[in-house]
């Protein structure tokens, strides 16, 4: 679909987890048509001398109710401002932006998502899942509590995912790419290696495992994060460099080619 | 009826309102909210006559009601604007302005004879760019640099050309006379202000480049002045903008003495917001009982 300027609702907006938040939206047209990989571009109300819009990724969509979820971090002013939103309150949203996933039809897919990065791979994980291909999921995170999408997953997935924290307070303990590595190395020991992996997270954990998938031989897609201002493609503030040139994280990804990025 | 249209420079607009460069690339990204043939013209982003990659990120910082930018000019060079964006504007039936750059006299020069046989209405110098290390505001700040290159360009073309001078110099009439002598049909200010932001807790720069352009609502002020005081200045006619995010804001630099207007900074957080200067223009002079927009030009009572 083309990209449109929606007038939505915040149906709620609450708290999950350490600086985690969950914002639900009645956004029925942008649910409708958003792919896994696209984002949304939202400007917040109510903070008139912050000028720009803030890009989020979707994590949740229900087409029949019309919403889409937003898991943030707050990082800083407009983050820590949109905890404040009320249901009820009315903000604009550009999508769906951007380019998607492009897992294999068939075969085996491995999902990394680091911190926050977990949300954006959950409707690429449902696709997969209803699909012929099979998917494996790792989640990395600061603490326990900071696995906000663990419990979503493993009802998706029949199964827990695969998860690490940096203070050993659940799953493995120290980064997720550990675990990355193994499941890497375990699938091509059995001799069913991954066809696919996806990643989304803190940029040094995008590069790392991009790096493993390249030594492994396996595609991988990374889903950039970049300061944007348009965020549809006019202003050139958030690229990224590819072998191919500066391209743009917003509507020439977020999802690249791992091995084109330039990190 | 309003009668919206103005005349540029001898360039005529169906109403004020363009973009300006580098906020809108040639429109086909904002298609979906935009019909570009109902803008009084597009001002395509800066070209270049090969191309250039631009600076490093981050590219942008957000500051209060404005934002800098450090994109150096990116472009993927003439023939790719010749092939690509002036064909589809010309298809959509908009009036387009394109914004000329160069690293050198000879470079401005030969971008606008490579686009003399293409669909182009109108040239905007561009000697104002605070982000590049040659050309762009390094011409722009010096009046005798300034009458040389505009000079080149007037002898390169018989269309309308447009100058766009920047406000980070010391009285910015001197450039604008210079500009006009040197045979300008129209001036476009401002570009944008030189500024820089800084991330306290890491002792950086908030941009890879550290400096960059100012823009945005907060800069509305300083561009009003300048346009008000370049129209006291030259005869020719004068593109204002500066921080123009509505009709009201438009009308300001109307009334200042601007004859047409662009939607910069805005499109970025707006996409509607060019057709929304234009109806805001117009709902004004309804409610004024305007006739005709271009009675607005220069109609500051002081």
């Amino acid at each position: 679909m083309g990209l449109i300027n929606e007038t939505v609702q915040v149906v709620s907006n609450q708290q999950v987890g350490p600086r985690l938040h969950l914002m639900v939206l009645d956004a029925p047209a942008i649910a409708a048509g958003i792919q896994p990989g696209q984002f949304v571009h939202m400007k917040v109300p109510r903070m008139e001398a912050h000028i720009l819009r803030r890009p989020f990724s979707v994590y949740v969509r229900d087409v029949e109710a019309g919403t889409i979820d937003i898991l943030y971090q707050v990082v800083g002013f407009g983050t820590d401002h949109m905890t404040s939103l009320q249901p009820g309150e009315e903000c604009e949203l550009i999508g769906p932006v951007g380019a998607v996933w492009n897992p294999p039809a068939q075969g085996r897919c491995l999902l990394v998502g680091g911190g926050v990065g977990a949300a954006p791979l959950f409707m690429l994980c449902e696709s997969i899942v209803a699909s012929d291909a099979s998917v494996d999921v790792v989640l990395g995170a600061q603490t326990e509590a900071a696995l906000v999408c663990r419990d979503r997953y493993a009802k998706l997935l029949g199964d827990e995912p695969r998860c690490a924290t940096d203070d050993g307070t659940y799953g493995r303990a120290g980064f997720c790419t550990s675990l990355v590595q193994e499941a890497l190395q375990q699938a091509a020991e059995e001799g069913a290696p991954y066809d696919y992996v996806a990643v989304c997270g803190p940029e040094p954990l995008m590069k790392i495992v991009a790096g493993l998938a390249a030594d492994a031989g396996v595609r991988c897609e990374v889903s950039m994060e970049k300061r944007m201002a348009c965020g549809i493609g006019a202003c050139l503030s958030c690229v990224v460099d590819t072998v191919d040139g500066k391209k743009r994280a917003c509507v020439d990804g977020p999802v690249f080619d791992a091995g084109k990025v330039v990190w | 009826m309003v009668d919206m249209s103005v005349n540029l420079g001898g360039l005529p607009m169906k109403n004020p309102v363009t973009t300006a460069s580098g906020t809108f690339a040639a429109g086909m990204e904002y298609s979906d909210f935009v019909d570009v043939a109902a803008l009084g013209a597009v001002t395509t982003k800066g070209v270049s006559l090969n191309g250039w990659e631009g600076n490093a990120s981050p590219r942008i910082a957000e500051t209060p009601s404005g934002m800098l930018n450090s994109i150096g000019l990116q472009n993927p060079g003439v023939a790719h604007l010749k092939e690509v964006e002036l064909p589809w504007l010309a298809q959509k039936g908009a009036t387009t302005i394109v914004n000329v750059s160069g690293h050198s006299f000879s470079e401005y020069v030969q971008v606008i004879e490579a686009l003399e046989d293409a669909p182009v209405d109108a040239y905007e110098v561009n000697i104002s760019c605070p982000n590049v290390d040659a050309g762009g505001m390094t011409i722009g700040t010096d009046p005798n640099s300034v009458t040389e290159v505009v000079g080149l360009c007037r002898a390169a073309t018989n269309r309308p050309l447009i100058v766009k001078l920047t406000p980070n110099v010391t009285d910015i009439t001197e450039i604008a006379r210079a500009a006009e002598a040197a045979g300008a049909d129209a001036l476009s200010l401002i570009n944008t202000l030189m500024g820089m932001a800084i991330d306290a807790e890491r002792r950086k720069p908030v941009l890879a480049r550290v400096v960059g352009g100012f823009s945005g609502p907060a800069v509305k002020p300083v561009a009003l002045r300048m346009v008000w005081e370049c129209h006291k200045a030259v005869k020719v006619p004068l593109l204002g903008m500066g921080g123009i995010s509505n009709g009201t804001d438009a009308v300001e630099f109307m009334l200042a003495g601007a004859t047409a207007v662009a939607v910069g900074t805005a499109n970025f957080f707006n996409p509607h917001a060019t057709q929304e200067t234009i109806d805001g223009i117009y709902a004004y002079c309804e409610r004024h009982g305007v006739g005709r927009v271009a009675d607005l030009i220069g109609a500051l009572e002081c």
